[in-house]
Order: C-alpha cells, then structure tokens, then sequence
C-alpha cells in the first residue's frame, strides 16, 4: 500500500470468543496425544446411538395423541371413507345387533351388503346371493341359523360374484353358497347389467381372483390416507360424535336424519317393507296378503316389461358369461364353499306368457337346461326351476307378483340347507336332468297341459283378456 | 397391502407448497434435525445449505427463483470479501454501494416495480402481471446486506468461506418469517456447530409448539371474524370495527411470533440460537418501547442501518424526529407496495416522533398526576394507551392486508353503537356468524390468557418449560397438543408476515 493512501488502517476484527478470556500465561504446548480414530467413531457411535434412543423415546410418548387421533376418525368416520357411508353403517349396525330395519326402499343395499361384509364379525354359515328374486331365502327355510342374504335388487352377474368375493377378501368366507341364478347371469349384453354394481370391485375379482384381463387399476389408497391423518378430518368427526352420540335419532354428514330405525313392534305386522337382520326381505303385509287375482294381475302386468329386466336382446347365452359362471364355481369350490344352485320361478301366468311367445325369449329358454345340465356334469345340487310346473305344489299364492316367489313356495322346492349336504354327502341329490321344463308350448302333450295357467286357461288367451281388461 | 415410497411420498406431498404448519414440513423437519446430528460436526452446515435450498425450491414456482437467492449470496459474499480485503476505501464503497444497489434493487423489481410503474402512470415502466417474489425475499435481502455493512464497518469479519456464508442467507428456519439474522451472531454457530443437547431440541421442539398452537388454535381462528368484518367494512357496525381492529392486533401478534417461536425452536433443535423477535410488546408502557419489543429483527436492522446513518438521535432536535419518522416510512415500506403501509408508517413514525418531543413535558406533568402515584394504575394506564395507540395505526395495516379503505373504517367506527349491551349483542352475534365454534370464544380468551401468561416478563418459553417438573411439562405437551388437535383451524396455513 502506498505511504501517502489517506484510508484509515482497519481496525483489526473482533475475535468472537465463546469461553471467558484466558489469564494465565501461554505455556508450552504438551504434544495431544493422538486419538484412536476408531475408537474416536465408536464414541461418536455410542453417543449418537444413546441420544437417539432417548430422543426417539421421548417422542413416542406423543404418539398416543397421534394415535388417538386415528382412531377416532377411523371409527366416527363421518364422511363414510373407511366404514362406510353413515346410513348403511347405521342399518348394517342394528342387523349385527339383531334388529330388524325399517324404510327398506330407501337402503344402498349395495352399500349394506359391502359394510356387512366388513364388519359381520365372524363368517356366517351360509349366504344367499343373487336379485331381489332370492330376498324370501332366510333363517327359517333355509334351516341355518347363521345364515345371511347377500341378495340384492336388481343384481347383475358382477353383484353376485362380489358379493362373495367381498367374504371371502375380508376372510370371511362361508361354507354354503346359495345362488339364486337368475337368466341374464348368462347373458353378456351391457342391457344385462346393473348400473348400481360395483364395476371396480368386479374387476378386481376377475383380475385377481380369476385372471381375467380388465382396465381394473389398483385404487390410490394415498386421499384416505390423508383424510385419516388429517385433523380437520377428525375435528370433523368430533363434532359429529357430539351431536350424535346417545341420540336416538342420528343424522347423515350433512345433517340430515338418517331414517332407519329398528323395527318397533312384530315384524309381520308392518305396514312397510322391512330389511330382516338375517338380510332378508319383508314385505308390507298388504304386499304378501294379496289375493290370487291381484297375484296375477301383477304377473300379468309383467308379461310386457319381462326383457325389460336385463333381457333385452337376449337371443343365446354368452360363452363368455358361461366360461365366467364356471370360473366362479371352481373358485368358490376351491375357498372350500359347497354351492349351491336354485332356480326361482317365475308365477305360472307370465311363464306361460313366455311361452307363447319362444322367439322373443330364445336366450330365456335356453339357460336352464343348459344350468341343469351343467349342475349334473359337476355334481352341483340344485334346486326349483324356472318353469312353476315343475314345482310340486306350487300355488299361484306362492308369489307376490310375477317374479318374486315367497317363502312358502321356495319351501315347495328347496329341503333346506342340511338336507342337501346330507344329500351330497350321501350322493343323493336329485337328479337336475329329471326334470325338463317348457320351452315352447309345442313340446308335446305335457307342455300343452302346462301351458294353462291355474285356471286352466290358456297363457295366451289369458294375456289377451289381461290386456282388454287393461 | 403393501407400501410404496410413491405413496408415501404422495401421501406427504399433496400440496405444492411446503407450508410450515404442514405434516410435510414436519417430517421434513425431522428427517433433517436426523441426519444433522448423525453427521460429523464439520459436514454439518453444507448439509443444512442444502436443505435450505431444498426447502426453497420444493414449491415449483420458487425453483426458476432460486438464482435471485443465489445471486443476492454471491454477490454480496464477493462485495464482503472484497471490502474487507481490500484497503482503497474507493473500491470497499463501490463494493458496498454494488451489494447496496443489488439488494435494494432486487427488492425494487420484485416489491415495488408495480407500485412504481402505477406511479408513473405507465410512461417509463409497465405494470407486469404475476411478478412472484422469491420465498423470504426481505429476510434474506436484508439479512445479506447487514453483513456487507456490518463487513465494512468493521462490526464483522469477512466470511472466507462462501458455503457458511450461503447457509446464513438461506437458513431455512429463517426463510418464511425471519427473524433477520446477522452475520456476527450466527457466525460462530455455523462454524462450530454444536454438539447433540436434548435439553435444547426437548426445548426447541416445545416451542415450536408453541408457536404453532398460537399460530393454528388463535391467530387462525381470530381470523375468521377479523376478515368478516375487514372483508365488508361498509356493513360493519362501529363496535365490530373497534372489536375487530383489537382482534387483528392479537391475531397478528400470534401469527407472527408463532412462526418466529417455530423458526427459533427449530433453529434451537439444529444447534442454532436467533434472534428473539417479540418481547411482550403489549407489556410496553411507551409507543417507543412498543417498538423496541415488536418485531425486533426488523425494528433493530432499520436501527442500526438507516436510523444511526442518518444520525440518529446526535443531530439536531428536528433531524431527529425527521429521522424517526424516515426510519418508521421505510418500515411501512418494507411491509409493501402499498399507500396503506406507507401511511402506517408515517403515523406510527408520527406518534413515536411526538412522544420523544413531549418526553420531558410528560414526564413533568406525570408528577402532577395524584393517580399516577400508585404505580400499577400507572403502568395499567401506559399499557392501555400504548396499546390503543397501535390498534388505531393497526387499522391502516389491516385495510391494506384485506383492501378495505382505512378512513372509512374510521369514519364508520363511531357509528352503530347500542350501549355496552347492545353493542356487545353484536359483536358476539357476528363471532359466532363468522363461523367460529361455539365452544371457541371461552377457549381463546383462555388461550390468550395462557400466552400472555407464560410470556409475562419477556420469559423463553424453551428455557421456562425445562425448568418445570415433568409432570407439568408433559402435561403441557399434551395440552397444547390436544388443543391443536381439537381446536386448530386447519387449512389456513400461510402467515401474515410470509408476504413481506
């Protein structure tokens, strides 16, 4: 720097001391001893070790109010994301505690299948699966106690198969399958399915389950993750639990009064149709005390709308559903469940309608013999038929309406689950090619008889005069 | 069901934001203060440079930003070394005019550009739509340009190593809030980084507690009745104004010092000891004393570098209270490119330049006073109008912050009044309206209570709660815990200050 540079010298700069000033004299430096670099890393080691441990003790300690925390948003669960929606929940709940549930026209009886499925604590003996048309198989006809009807309105092929598929995924699965096979289960026409099935749920079960190849993609777990570890979730959920718990009326996330209600009163006394706690259904007692005649009117009201129901086009059976019907069998067979099969009838006034009618039914018509004939291949019982003169003793009173057989007719044809597993066992099972049902009213003599209805008069002149009356 | 770290990763990282009350952050935090202690103390601070910059760019609209931060630390680590290297006083003030131009310029472009370009009418500068400021653009701006004055007046070494220097600018607990750090105290802390306490993290760790327990269960709850009435103060009755204004004063306080109580206990966590931001500023018994406990990081930094370069308090009387109000303008300012800030600040700079000219005077007449003789009503007195003080300046902050106009609210507050009931009946009727649980009011004003309580006397709350028995301090971890948990407002995560 130059002698005559005007800039001031610096000031030195301060030297931060962290320890008080030394007094004493400088003295000579002994030479440190030179440290033993492993033993140097062990000591960082110990020491990093003892510190975490403690820390990562301390820290547990808190984990209950995380814990806390979870549970309770997992079990209030107010919008439904892991129990299930608050109104099913509430009907599935008073099912378990044994009651039966008011208001079934209004239930997700979807949704109460799919909760029931996950919270029934232990695997009933036997389930019922298939449409509305299996809803009268309970306790009593089938003879088990621990019997539970998975059937559902309007169930398509995808509902039944998940509906077991559903057991059987929470590790529940049954030892009786009671399958209610109604036609369009063989029919692969989207007409034939229900846009209330699980669609997601029934590719899983063919990709998983059967190895069938879908656009199923695994579901990103991740939002209910984060709902579950959200706290504004669980505030949620606390202010719901306030305003609900102890009330003897409870209300939806939004509110609303949820109105199922354990059914006050005897059971076959009530004015509206009731969801029993073994799954089955009760209609309003005006319902199942109809006369023969307003039975028929009802059947014969159906005779129009019969393709409506999932049939529309039903010209010949899928190879496709075929292939899948007896997929679902081995599987089921191979979770070690004894299945079997019943064919509901239809009244005797809309059959004999069909059967004037063969062309338009062709699909119909070919599903139980094809059932018959593969139930006998498979050793598989089966049970009832579709054609009502194949039941003995079957009444026109054994309906509701065109569809729905009741209980007494269903106990007409089928023994009662013991009784056929006695029978299997003892390889007595009645033999599904006996029986030959109507496929045209020009099968012979035997068809013609069984074209008449139970008046004895003809399917097609009845249907005509149905019509007039109309 | 198996795990994935996509999941999990997806499951932390829902918002784009890495907010500081999030889990994220949290789990972010943790898995940081972790491998920090796991390694050796010399690798420490180039880790924790890392992880500032990661912590700056995880939000993807800071990422094309990154180089603004990295261009205010080298340019003002180069101006630094090159004043304290070399002894031309020509070039050290180039050098600190250059770090001086950049800072202040970056502020300029990414602060002010519009506030400018609307001034000028749109003849020398265009107004540009979504300019986005960097994440802590006037923390680490100022915190940069301290050191360079600090450096060239001789108050700080020169910081040889860049890395060190970089970890200062960009320490991530700082980042969002502040407090602005100086070189010289956090120096010796990144240099020799301190060995594992649990004392200090069990310490660090209550206080970020604490912070966000006063951040998530009261600043955020408060704010749902402040911006009801600020979000349409034409509707608003006079009591609801006045109400809302006083609230506003503590939401603020609790946001702000929540996050300086979070930054500082995981400052505290990693080793590091910052700057109290925050002494029980309503516990002031001046105007003036209120500012020397508000916000003290800013408050001090315009101190130390405007107010003594302009002279301070050794000039003449009048350049003195010119000075103050100057200083408290740049505070507005600082606060944004707003008229509102700037008015706030001119009336805080006005009230604070009043009450040093009639010091004297008052403290004359305060001998006259007989009330004044018995010294709790006296400080109750001074508390009460220091406070009135800056909730009737806080109106401007808050119009800004909600864009309402300030003199209306003025005008309006006088209206509307119904008596004490009356005027209650609304205050309460528009609480409960603006959507807080009925449950809540009896829960902040406990809450306040607590916080004014525990902070009483300008204590540290880290240092205050290891000094309990444990059974006590567990029970204050669950405490404050479950009020999170239960009363929290979630969803509201951004601080008020995070915009500055």
């Amino acid at each position: 720097m130059p002698a005559n540079t005007p800039a001031p010298i610096p000031t030195p700069p301060v030297k931060i001391r962290r320890g008080a000033a030394k007094t004493q004299p400088a003295r000579h430096r002994r030479k440190q001893k030179r440290r033993n670099p492993i033993l140097w890393f062990l000591q960082g080691l110990v020491r990093r070790l003892f510190f975490g441990t403690k820390t990562a003790f301390k820290c547990l300690l808190l984990v209950p109010i995380l814990v806390f925390m979870v549970a309770f948003s997992y079990n209030v669960d107010r919008s439904g994301l892991f129990q299930g929606a608050l109104a099913p929940r509430r009907i599935v709940d008073l099912m378990l505690e044994g009651y039966d549930v008011t208001n079934f026209e209004q239930m997700d009886e979807r949704q109460v299948v799919q909760l029931y499925a996950q919270d029934v604590p232990e695997a009933p003996e036997a389930i019922g699966i298939g449409s509305s048309r299996v809803l009268q198989f309970n306790r009593e006809n089938t003879g088990v106690e621990s019997f539970f009807n998975m059937g559902v309105t309007g169930a398509d092929v995808r509902d039944n198969m998940t509906s077991y598929y559903k057991m059987v995924s929470y590790g529940k699965t049954p030892q009786v399958l009671i399958w209610s096979l109604d036609p369009w289960v063989f029919y692969g026409s989207e007409a034939a399915f229900d846009s209330r099935a699980d669609a997601d749920l029934y590719n899983e079960f063919l990709t998983k389950v059967l190895n069938v190849p879908t656009d199923y993609e695994e579901p990103d777990k991740v939002e209910l993750w984060r709902a579950l570890a959200d706290p504004a979730y669980f505030q949620g959920n606390v202010d719901y639990y306030v305003k609900n718990h102890g009330q003897a009326t409870v209300t939806d996330d939004e509110g609303n009064t949820i109105e199922f209600n354990p059914v006050q009163g005897d059971p076959y006394e009530q004015t509206t149709t009731i969801k029993r706690s073994d799954g089955s259904v009760l209609y309003d007692v005006a319902f199942r005390t109809q006369t023969a005649d307003q039975i028929r009117t009802l059947a014969a009201e159906a005779c129009m709308s019969f393709n409506s129901v999932h049939m529309e086009g039903f010209d010949a059976m899928s190879e496709t559903q075929m292939q899948a019907f007896d997929s679902f069998i081995q599987y089921a067979q191979s979770q070690g469940t004894t299945v079997i099969l019943v064919l509901s009838p239809w009244h005797p006034y809309l059959y004999g309608y069909l059967l004037t009618e063969p062309d338009n039914h062709k699909g119909f018509f070919q599903v139980e013999n094809w059932v018959r004939q593969y139930a006998a291949d498979h050793n598989i019982p089966l049970y009832g038929s579709y054609d009502p003169e194949c039941i003995e003793g079957l009444q026109e009173t054994d309906f509701f309406d065109g569809l729905h057989c009741s209980g007494t007719g269903i106990e007409r044809f089928f023994p009662g689950v013991p009784q056929v597993l006695q029978d299997l066992q003892n390889n007595t099972l009645p033999d599904p090619l006996a029986v030959h049902p109507r496929t045209s009213l020009d099968t012979g003599t035997t068809d013609e008889e069984t074209a008449e209805t139970g008046d004895g008069e003809p399917a097609a002149e009845s249907s005509a005069d149905s019509t007039q009356e109309e | 069901m198996t795990i994935t770290w996509e999941q999990i990763l997806a499951f932390l990282s829902g918002d784009q934001t890495m907010a500081i009350t999030s889990l994220l952050f949290i789990v972010f935090f943790a898995a940081t203060a972790l491998v920090h202690y796991a390694l050796p103390r010399i690798a420490r601070p180039y880790f924790l440079l890392a992880v500032s910059y990661a912590f700056f760019c995880y939000d993807p609209a800071n990422r094309p930003l990154v180089w603004v931060l990295l261009g205010a630390t080298v340019v003002t680590w180069l101006c630094g070394l090159v004043i304290g290297r070399v002894r031309i006083k020509a070039v050290r003030i180039i050098a600190l005019l250059a770090a001086i131009l950049g800072g202040v310029g970056v502020l300029i472009y990414y602060k002010y550009w519009n506030l400018l370009a609307d001034s000028l009418g749109g003849s020398l500068l265009s107004h540009r739509d979504n300019l986005l400021a960097p994440l802590g653009l006037s923390y680490f701006t100022f915190a940069a340009l301290s050191y360079t004055v600090d450096v060239y007046k001789h108050r700080c070494r020169v910081e040889t190593n860049p890395f060190h220097y970089a970890l200062f600018v960009s320490f991530f607990p700082t980042l969002i809030n502040g407090p602005i750090e100086r070189y010289p105290q956090l120096r010796p802390q990144i240099q020799k980084s301190r060995r594992f306490s649990y004392n200090r993290c069990a310490g660090g760790a209550f206080r970020m507690l604490w912070g966000y327990t006063k951040k998530m269960v009261i600043a955020d709850n408060l704010s749902h009745y402040v911006s009801v009435v600020y979000g349409d103060p034409a509707g608003m009755s006079g009591p609801n104004l006045v109400a809302a204004t006083v609230l506003f004063a503590v939401q603020l306080y609790m946001d702000f010092s929540g996050c300086c109580d979070i930054a500082l206990g995981a400052a505290r966590i990693l080793g590091y000891d910052l700057i109290e931001n925050f002494q029980a500023p309503f516990e002031s018994r001046s105007f003036s004393d209120f500012w020397r406990r508000w916000h003290i990081s800013m408050t001090g930094w315009f101190r130390d570098y405007v107010y003594f370069s302009l002279g301070g308090s050794r000039c003449a009387p009048w350049r003195h209270y010119l000075n103050i109000v100057i200083v408290f303008l740049c505070s507005g300012l600082w606060h944004g490119a707003d008229w509102r800030y700037l008015v706030w600040g001119l009336a805080c700079g006005l009230i604070s330049a009043i009450g040093a000219l009639t010091a004297k005077s008052r403290r004359r007449l305060d001998r006259y006073n007989l009330l004044y003789r018995a010294s709790w009503f006296k400080s109750l007195w001074q508390i009460f109008c220091t406070n009135i003080l800056f909730c009737f300046t806080l109106v401007f902050f808050a119009s800004a912050l909600y864009n309402a106009d300030p003199f209306a609210i003025y005008a309006s507050m006088l209206q509307g009044w119904q008596g004490l009931a009356g005027s209650w009946h609304q205050i309460t009727a528009l609480i409960y309206d603006s959507g807080i649980d009925g449950r809540l009011p009896v829960v902040l004003w406990f809450g306040c209570f607590v916080v004014f309580a525990v902070e009483h006397t300008r204590q540290n709350v880290s240092a205050w709660v290891r000094k309990q028995v444990w059974p006590l301090r567990w029970t204050l971890y669950y405490t404050a815990a479950a009020a999170i948990l239960f009363f929290a407002a979630f969803g509201q995560s951004a601080f008020i200050y995070q915009q500055y």
